[in-house]
């Protein structure tokens, strides 16, 4: 998977670097970000083939509002996004029946913390595939 | 409001019962007094017998005073019948005894006659409904057989010259027609306030009844939570010995990598583990009634507090400093606790004061208690956040980003201890400037 770049978002600096470290060993370019702001910058300035979101980053919504500025764009918005959650339970809203609605939840896929290494990488081949 | 059991309300409105006697003695003194002395109304009330009857009064007043406190002192069902009973005789003495008052100053003629509706009331608000209405029937009893009497001539009557244009006790229409209103007045009286008060007394007892039942489901909870964190704790305590042979390199050499990853690793677990210790601490505190004190020298325990934390000041700069008063001494509590709590505001202070800042923790003696403060030139508290500051796992804004690791839960630990002791702690506090934590306790243990 040499030269398909990954952008990681996540204000735990902890969760970025695991998944780094996995899809790195996989030969995935990987960049990470801990916020929205440096999120976005780092997305326009890389130009990432997949974005991998973490929803709670400083107020809860961030990951959806940043999913939501991407997928807003037409150049950008065939780029999938992956989301961590480790929300889900303490919410009580099930993100991943969501997934894929323009609107509420632009993202294409979901992922439970701890990020299991198969899961991740298989997911992430997945939907670059569909990309 | 703290809800009240029904039987210290009933205690608390048998001693108001005693307590409006008091009042309506002095009441019968100074109506007698200004009736014949400074009005010199040619009534022809016996005010020798008014202050008679004043006196008796006060000598039942003092025995249901001396009873009740007799009573109240057992506790359980036995209180509640037994102060019923005290309550219920008084109604009807003074029913008794207002009859009497009004036979020796006029009779029905008198407008005092209007003062039985105080007591329906008060037997309303004390009694179950049916026995207020068995008042009402006392009542209207005793004033029948009272006009009965003086109008047979049996007892003399005494009649109301000079306030009344003429005696009315010859005009047996009128008698009729006033006792029939009486009797209605009385009763409608007692069924408008009985069903008001049986309403409020229910709602009451409903919210004493849903306060236990909260408190119950609160003590599951944490028994509940208790269980949880200790079990997790266990876990935790398996996964830090493991990485910590890891970490040690015990059992090979580790990469730069991989060392960085299984470090990352232990110190996430120490934080998650101190986090369940204190949970578990708080907990178990909450679970337990018990708090043992004996007298301690609060002056060596501020300085084990403030040694305990003296390497995490120096590590950022901080300068601690120590003023504790001459005359700060002993105190009784439990000593352990307290250290806790100094130590839990020092740390909180030190964390949240940025490098080369100042921490200054004095004690002053202010009687029966000792004030203590934490002054530090930290971030300070906005001024909406103060009031959550003690509150259970809240963390303020702006606290999180300058820490990330913190329980929020080491000052609702030290305000738990504070108020076990029947002292309080609180905040003032200056975004951008600093804090002051304050905190008293009692040197004797008991409120100050």
């Amino acid at each position: 998977m040499e030269g398909v770049k990954i952008l990681i978002v996540d204000d735990d600096t902890d969760i970025t670097d695991s998944p780094k470290a996995i899809l790195e060993d996989q030969q995935f370019s990987v960049v990470t970000a801990s916020d929205r702001v440096e999120g976005m910058e780092k997305f326009k300035a890389e130009s990432p083939d997949l974005v991998i979101l973490d929803v709670m980053m400083d107020t809860w919504q961030d990951g959806f509002e940043m999913a939501r500025e991407i997928k807003g764009e037409p150049e950008f918005k065939d780029i999938p996004i992956l989301m961590l959650t480790g929300v889900q339970d303490k919410s009580g809203i099930d993100f991943k029946s969501t997934a894929g609605d323009p609107t509420w939840l632009p993202v294409d896929g979901f992922l439970d913390k701890p990020v299991d290494a198969e899961v991740l990488i298989a997911e992430v081949e997945k939907l670059l595939a569909k990309a | 409001m703290e809800p009240i059991p029904r039987n210290a309300r009933l205690v608390r409105r048998a001693y108001w019962l005693i307590r409006i006697r008091w009042i309506a003695i002095i009441g019968v003194i100074l109506a007698t007094f200004v009736a014949g002395r400074v009005l010199v109304l040619q009534v022809s009330v016996n005010q020798i017998a008014l202050y008679c009857v004043a006196a008796v009064l006060t000598v039942y007043n003092s025995v249901f005073l001396i009873l009740l406190n007799r009573a109240v002192k057992p506790n359980g069902e036995r209180v509640f019948s037994a102060v019923h009973r005290i309550v219920s005789v008084q109604i009807s003495l003074d029913l008794i005894l207002l009859t009497v008052l009004l036979h020796f100053s006029g009779g029905v003629e008198n407008p005092f006659m209007i003062y039985f509706v105080f007591h329906m009331v008060i037997a309303s608000i004390l009694l179950p409904a049916w026995e207020s209405y068995l008042q009402a029937a006392l009542a209207v009893c005793l004033v029948v057989l009272l006009v009965l009497l003086e109008h047979q001539g049996i007892i003399h009557h005494y009649c109301l010259k000079g306030l009344l244009p003429d005696c009315i006790m010859g005009d047996r229409r009128l008698i009729v027609v006033m006792v029939t209103v009486f009797t209605t007045t009385l009763f409608m009286i007692i069924y408008m306030t009985s069903s008001i008060s049986t309403q409020l007394r229910d709602q009451e007892e409903a919210y004493w009844q849903a306060n236990i039942q909260l408190k119950e489901k609160d003590k599951v909870k944490d028994e509940y939570v208790s269980r949880v964190t200790h079990d997790i704790k266990g876990h935790l305590a398996a996964i830090q010995s493991c990485l910590e042979v890891v970490v040690n390199r015990t059992l090979g050499p580790l990469n730069e990598r991989q060392s960085d990853f299984v470090g990352r690793a232990q110190k996430r677990t120490a934080t998650l583990a101190n986090f369940v210790r204190t949970l578990l601490r708080l907990t178990q505190m909450r679970l337990s009634d018990k708090l043992e004190v004996h007298e301690f020298s609060l002056t060596e325990t501020i300085a084990d507090a403030v040694s305990s934390v003296e390497s995490r000041a120096q590590n950022k700069s901080i300068v601690l400093t120590t003023a504790v008063g001459p005359s700060v001494d002993k105190i009784v509590g439990n000593k352990f606790s307290i250290e806790e709590v100094i130590v839990n505001v020092l740390l909180n202070a030190i964390k949240y004061t940025p490098e080369k800042g100042a921490v200054e923790i004095s004690a002053v003696d202010k009687g029966d208690c000792v004030q203590i403060e934490v002054k530090d030139t930290g971030i300070g508290i906005p001024a909406d956040e103060i009031p959550r500051v003690f509150d259970e796992f809240f963390r303020g804004a702006k606290a999180k980003k300058t820490e990330r690791d913190g329980t929020g839960l080491g000052l609702s630990i030290a305000k738990q201890i504070v108020e076990r002791h029947n002292g309080s702690i609180w905040v003032e506090s200056t975004q951008g400037e600093g804090s002051i934590f304050k905190l008293t306790l009692p040197i004797t243990g008991r409120h100050c």
